[in-house]
């Protein structure tokens, strides 16, 4: 059974009660919030998504509620709450949905160290995983949309998960978090999206989630092998290019943005080098031209 | 620094490494640090690497200038000298007392 067999009435039923458990990839999230916002965007964005029994494991017991007191009634808000202790500060009431998927990124983060995680958006196409490694304001996400309303397989937009045993990329396919400028993008280029509502003046400005291709949420199960590297550099107006990076250059700017390398010490190492050498690496830079950047990257999966 | 003292590297066991070209990307689990090294301060590590007991510069300059291709060691001193100087403050190498 999916997100998406259940009724808004049985969706806001399972999130009051005993909370709703949504399968993502090799995680279960069991949520609980009386939120009507959070109860309209699950409803929106994790349609796809498997749903598991309350009798099993759950990796994650996270609520999204009310902080209460006398200022619910003057300027509402709301807290995450991970097994029962809130890791993060209160935000505005309206803000509830962007608190659970940042909340849920904060547990994957912090408790999923039996991968090596990578702050990378990535994709796959013939099995090959195309990896996005980059700070906040590359334009990773918005790359990442596109590559997937093109037909690229969404692994995940924000944590790459690389098992340390095998070393190839499991997927955790989770809404597509889009902010500001972004959000209109990928609105014009994928009008079929379907968005949760914007919400503004977060810290991170406008914030939108977009809900994974039926499609890549139904293969959560299928790996990718490391394919390429792209670091992506999003300058207004400059002209789309793909150039190689040398491999060395690349390690050091995939290790820059992995959440636990140091934890895996010498093989966090090998393994991360192994999925280097595995993988052909490019600088992309782009001015905000996505069927440029699409053809691009489409050349890059096309078979010789 | 003395020319005569032999170098080596501080802890090679605690040392992985990766070379791709003529980069190299090392681990030190002593210190938990990874670096990127430019192609000649990787290769006077791998010689430091593969002379465990040390090694003495004009000697270190022979060896890297053969894995290099360059016929006269004696012009590589200088930059083999700074990335020993690198290397020591990253405590991927030593220069022990004569």
């Amino acid at each position: 059974m999916i997100v998406g067999d259940l009724s808004p009435v049985d969706i806001r039923q399972r999130l009051e009660g005993p909370g709703l458990r949504i399968t993502l990839g090799p995680l279960v999230a069991e949520i609980w919030s009386t939120s009507r916002l959070v109860q309209s965007a699950v409803e929106a964005v994790y349609a796809g998504h498997p749903i598991s029994d309350s009798g099993e494991f759950a990796d994650f017991h996270v609520a999204v509620r009310s902080t209460g007191g006398i200022r619910r009634w003057l300027k509402p808000l709301v807290e995450f709450g991970f097994d029962g202790a809130p890791p993060v500060q209160p935000l505005p009431a309206g803000q509830a949905f962007p608190l659970l998927e940042w909340g849920l990124n904060w547990c994957v983060a912090s408790h999923c160290h039996q991968y090596l995680m990578i702050h990378a958006a990535v994709v796959e196409r013939a099995g090959r995983a195309l990896v996005l490694p980059a700070p906040p304001g590359s334009g990773k996400s918005t790359l990442c949309a596109a590559l997937v309303a093109r037909g690229w397989r969404l692994l995940s937009d924000e944590m790459t998960l690389i098992d340390v045993d095998r070393g190839d990329v499991i997927p955790l396919p989770r809404p597509i978090s889009l902010k500001n400028r972004s959000i209109d993008i990928i609105g014009r280029f994928w009008p079929d999206a379907i968005m949760s509502a914007v919400v503004h003046d977060t810290i991170k400005g406008s914030i939108a989630h977009v809900r994974p291709p039926l499609a890549s949420v139904d293969r959560s199960t299928e790996r990718a092998v490391p394919g390429w590297i792209v670091l992506p550099r999003y300058k207004p107006d400059v002209a789309t290019k793909l150039e190689p990076l040398s491999k060395g250059a690349a390690f050091m700017q995939v290790l820059a943005n992995a959440f636990n390398y140091s934890m895996h010490g010498r093989r966090g190492f090998e393994v991360l080098a192994d999925f280097v050498d595995a993988s052909e690496s490019f600088e992309f830079s782009y001015g905000g031209d996505l069927e440029a950047a699409i053809d691009a990257f489409d050349t890059l999966a096309r078979p010789l | 620094m003395s020319r005569a003292a032999p170098w080596r590297a501080v802890a090679p066991q605690a040392i992985a490494w990766r070379e791709w070209d003529d980069e190299l990307v090392v681990y030190d689990d002593a210190t938990g640090n990874t670096h990127h090294l430019a192609p000649l301060g990787g290769k006077v590590l791998i010689a430091l690497l593969t002379h465990p007991s040390g090694i003495e510069l004009p000697a270190l300059l022979q060896v890297v200038a053969d894995a290099a291709g360059i016929p006269d060691a004696r012009l590589l001193a200088p930059n083999v000298e700074e990335a020993l100087t690198e290397m020591a403050g990253l405590e991927l190498a030593a220069c022990d007392p004569a």
